[in-house]
């Protein structure tokens, strides 16, 4: 067989226009997801073998424009420029023609090698809009493929485009602004081509002209470490003139020119068949994001969700725990303990097994669930409609709306919900959001607020409890909101329309998301379960209780042996309950601890140092620093807490 | 209409027209007004003996205090228009702070930060149109129709809304807005976006002549 032919090429494209689908039927199953090296945005990655070529998809974060806005930008931006990928193909939504035209005709000034997919066309025939694509081909001189991504029509076709441009390299033209601006584009790249040519070596010319009159920080700054401090006030001049005349921000103008050329396009394009009418997308709409009816449907929903995660979750629980606890860790001691010394056998047994099993029993069946119904809100289209009515309670707290989808992510498991911070747009606004949500109770914490709260005092304490954390949440919230220098972004959320959840995309983002979630917390679990084996075998976690106990018995009030649960705690939050059952002897709590006493620690656990893994994902998405930060801060605000509640609960109690 | 509103819109108007780089003469001013070309004498000479504006050969020029004057009176105009606006809390403040000299101070306090302060005398200076014309986008009801003429505020924020398509002259229309002050959702180039309310409410739009409900009262 002959060597195969390499391709790079990569997927940009708005979001919330199928480009992980496109992504999807492509690469198949060969995907990997990773971090961009230095930056917390998703890199997915696959291979693909089609006619004698090997393709290395890359899937770049969905973006509106290439500036330097976000960390989304400056991926895709510095991908397609630095990287040059073989084939950019830029996927867009032919029902929102003008809109995506924005970011392809920053493309074509990136003279990326540009493939068109023109995606959902049958959404748009739906609403009677035709896109006429031979038109658009010939007007930006670029392929343009019709596709279905759900159903997989046009890949072959938009694969042999894809092929047809990397053999016959050649840019399409730039497309051109008004005269004024045109002019200064040119001098500036006269200037750029003779003064830096090592620099024009790497990005187009006209690019960095265009981005220089944008004001393009980023742009700016590579000039200027060129030694192009000159062109810049040359460039300062031309856009005070550009400004003057067009009495608007220079990249206001730009932005204006590039979108009245989108609108000309997609004028002498677009056919509207049909009159728009009043369809499902827009009915469900108008309810779910209805000024009243929305609240009870959001309430509803999340009930829902929360109902069936439990219901679920626990089901899959006892059956796993008999697995794992009833055989597995038994089994490993019986055939360890001959061979190795007995603190060995301990360790691995106690430490290696029964973390993967705490780990499998009790945090998937609790997250995969979770996911499952989250990957259907997603895809539906709910959750902008959810942050639309929430943005207003979210200011409250010094975020907008969209932080509510991480917030609502926490319920489940505070990991993915520091990972799902990264939707929010500046650095200020995503730690504010992540420390919020280790505050969220998660289904471990939940667990034990009503297998201990809600079981033996009652449902409405378990409630009270609940509310009192909420109020923390925003409470605490407001505080790190004033406490953190920096202005509050406002929203500016595109809200998708509504579409139909497929099961296949549903089960690939379970699967991807699971599979993270199993990265980063699998190890933490297991080596931290490790780790207070090798504690409690040597006898050294009662030294550290020990230590804890006036802590604990004077100021919290709670016996003695509560200290090991509370360490272990650390590892997952629901073990200390497991742990004060197995310390205890028994699993009716009411014999170890009086109702003030339950309400403390529930109080306390629910409160105090987020568990292993979701310190690791903090860590990860902020730093080491702001990790330990936060847990230091959640534990002396715990012990605060709940030293205050038994000593007011005392007195009523 | 009173002296002054006269004279507010007659100097915007020459403000208007020179920045659109066309002479302004007195036949102009009477059938823009809408008044009579006596009237328009009349109010062009009282500019020019107030020190507003100055006369040569036919073409009507605003003096240093006549740009003076048209600043300040957009400033306060737009400011009556975001913080004050009708309500009674807004009135009484509005009478306590009187008239405002600082206003680099009182737009800060108004939680604006610097550079948006910038922003904002920037697009007064650059600002070519009638504001009188002009609402914010919160203060439109569903359904109506209106066109975008600037946005208001940092340069980030305002680079922003023209990347997702809020250029100026952009046809927006008002889906719907969250209650209590919450966001409000808007359709534009064939996407709908939901913008916060404090960014809506920085958005000064004018309004579609045929909305069913007329915008409600700024100032």
């Amino acid at each position: 067989m002959r060597a195969e032919k390499k391709l790079a090429v990569c997927l940009t494209g708005n979001a919330n226009v199928g480009k992980s689908v496109i992504f999807n039927q492509l690469t198949g199953l060969n995907q990997t997801v990773s971090n961009w090296p230095g930056k917390t945005v998703e890199r997915a990655e696959g291979t693909l073998h089609f006619q004698g070529y090997t393709m290395k998809i890359i899937d770049l974060p969905g973006t509106y424009s290439l500036s330097s806005y976000s960390a989304d930008e400056v991926v895709s931006r510095d991908y397609i420029s630095v990287e040059r990928p073989d084939v950019v193909v830029n996927i867009i939504d032919a029902s929102a023609l003008e809109r995506n035209l924005y970011l392809t005709i920053q493309l074509l000034e990136l003279e990326a090698p540009l493939v068109i997919a023109l995606n959902q066309i049958d959404l748009a025939a739906k609403k009677g809009i035709t896109v006429d694509a031979e038109k658009l081909s010939e007007m930006l001189q670029v392929p343009v493929v019709p596709t279905v991504a759900t159903s997989g029509i046009g890949m072959q076709e938009l694969l042999s485009k894809v092929i047809e441009v990397a053999e016959k390299p050649g840019k399409a033209p730039s497309p051109k602004h008004g005269r004024e601006i045109e002019q200064r584009i040119g001098n500036l790249e006269q200037a750029l081509k003779a003064g830096l040519p090592r620099l024009c070596s790497r990005y187009p010319p006209r690019w960095i002209a265009i981005k220089l009159l944008e004001r393009d920080e980023d742009v700016g700054k590579h000039v200027e470490a060129e030694g192009g401090t000159w062109i810049l006030s040359v460039a300062t001049e031309m856009i005070s003139g550009i400004e003057q005349l067009h009495g608007e921000p220079s990249s206001v103008v730009m932005a204006s020119e590039r979108y009245s050329l989108a609108s000309r396009l997609a004028g002498s394009t677009v056919r509207i068949v049909s009159p728009p009418r009043v369809d499902m997308d827009q009915r469900l709409s108008e309810i779910t994001a209805h000024k009243i009816l929305g609240y009870p449907i959001l309430a509803g929903i999340l009930g829902c969700v929360f109902a069936v995660v439990f219901i679920a979750g626990g089901a899959m629980i006892n059956i796993l725990d008999g697995v794992f606890n009833g055989v597995l860790v038994p089994a490993s001691e019986a055939l360890l303990s001959p061979v190795l010394p007995p603190i060995f056998a301990q360790m691995v047994s106690g430490g290696i097994v029964w973390g993967i099993g705490a780990a499998v029993t009790i945090v998937l069946p609790y997250i995969v669930p979770f996911y499952i119904l989250l990957a259907i809100l997603e895809d539906s289209g709910y959750l902008p409609r959810a942050a639309f009515l929430m943005d207003n309670v979210m200011h409250k707290i010094g975020l907008h709306g969209k932080a509510f989808i991480p917030m609502l992510l926490g319920y489940g498991c505070n990991v993915p919900a520091c990972v799902g911070c990264r939707i929010m747009e500046t650095d200020r606004e995503r730690f504010l959001a992540g420390f919020v949500v280790t505050l969220v109770p998660c289904a471990a914490r939940t667990v034990i607020i009503l297998g201990l709260v809600g079981r033996y005092i009652g449902m409405g304490a378990a409630l009270v409890l609940y509310l009192f954390d909420l109020g923390l949440v925003l409470l605490l919230g407001r505080l790190a909101f004033r406490a953190l220098p920096g202005e509050p972004v406002g929203l500016i959320m595109e809200m998708p329309p509504y579409r139909t959840p497929t099961a296949k995309s549903i089960a690939r983002k379970t699967w991807v998301r699971t599979k993270e979630f199993v990265y980063v917390a699998f190890p933490f679990i297991i080596g931290g379960s490790v780790f207070l084996q090798f504690l409690s075998a040597t006898g050294l976690i009662n030294v550290l209780a020990d230590l804890m106990s006036p802590l604990i018995e004077s100021w919290l009030g709670l016996p003695s042996v509560t200290g090991v649960p509370l360490i272990f705690g650390v590892l997952r939050k629901e073990l200390t309950l497991v742990l004060l059952a197995d310390i205890g002897g028994t699993f009716d709590f009411s014999r170890i601890l009086a109702p003030v006493q339950m309400i403390v620690f529930a109080i306390v656990t629910m409160i105090y140092i987020p568990c292993i893994a979701t310190i690791a994902a903090l860590a990860r998405e902020f730093g080491a620093k702001r990790a330990l930060a936060v847990a230091a801060l959640d534990s002396v605000l715990a012990v605060f807490l709940g030293g205050v509640a038994y000593h007011l609960l005392s007195l009523v109690m | 209409m009173t002296e002054e509103s006269n004279m507010s819109e007659l100097l915007e108007l020459v403000k208007t027209f020179t920045q659109q780089g066309r002479p302004v003469g007195v036949s102009q001013i009477a059938s823009r007004m809408g008044i009579d070309p006596t009237d328009a004498r009349r109010l062009v000479d009282l500019a020019i003996k107030s020190g507003f504006a100055a006369e040569a050969s036919d073409v009507i020029e605003l003096t240093a205090a006549g740009q003076e004057f048209v600043k300040k009176h957009r400033e306060e105009y737009l400011h009556q228009r975001h913080f004050h606006r009708g309500s009674l809390a807004g009135r009484l403040r509005g009478f306590f702070e009187g008239r405002v000299t600082d206003w680099h101070g009182h737009w800060r306090h108004h939680g604006f930060d610097d550079e948006s302060v910038r922003g904002f005398y920037r697009s007064m200076q650059d600002y070519r149109g009638r504001i009188e014309e002009t609402v914010p986008l919160t203060n439109l009801g569903r359904g109506d129709r209106c066109t975008v003429v600037f946005a208001l505020g940092g340069h980030g924020m305002v680079r922003r809304l023209a990347e997702m398509g809020l250029t100026p002259g952009t046809e927006v229309t008002v889906v719907r807005s969250a209650p209590m002050h919450g966001p409000v959702e808007v359709s534009l180039r064939g996407v709908s976006l939901a913008l916060g309310r404090g960014i809506a409410s920085r958005v000064l739009v004018k309004p579609a002549t045929d909305n069913r409900s007329p915008p409600l009262p700024g100032a």
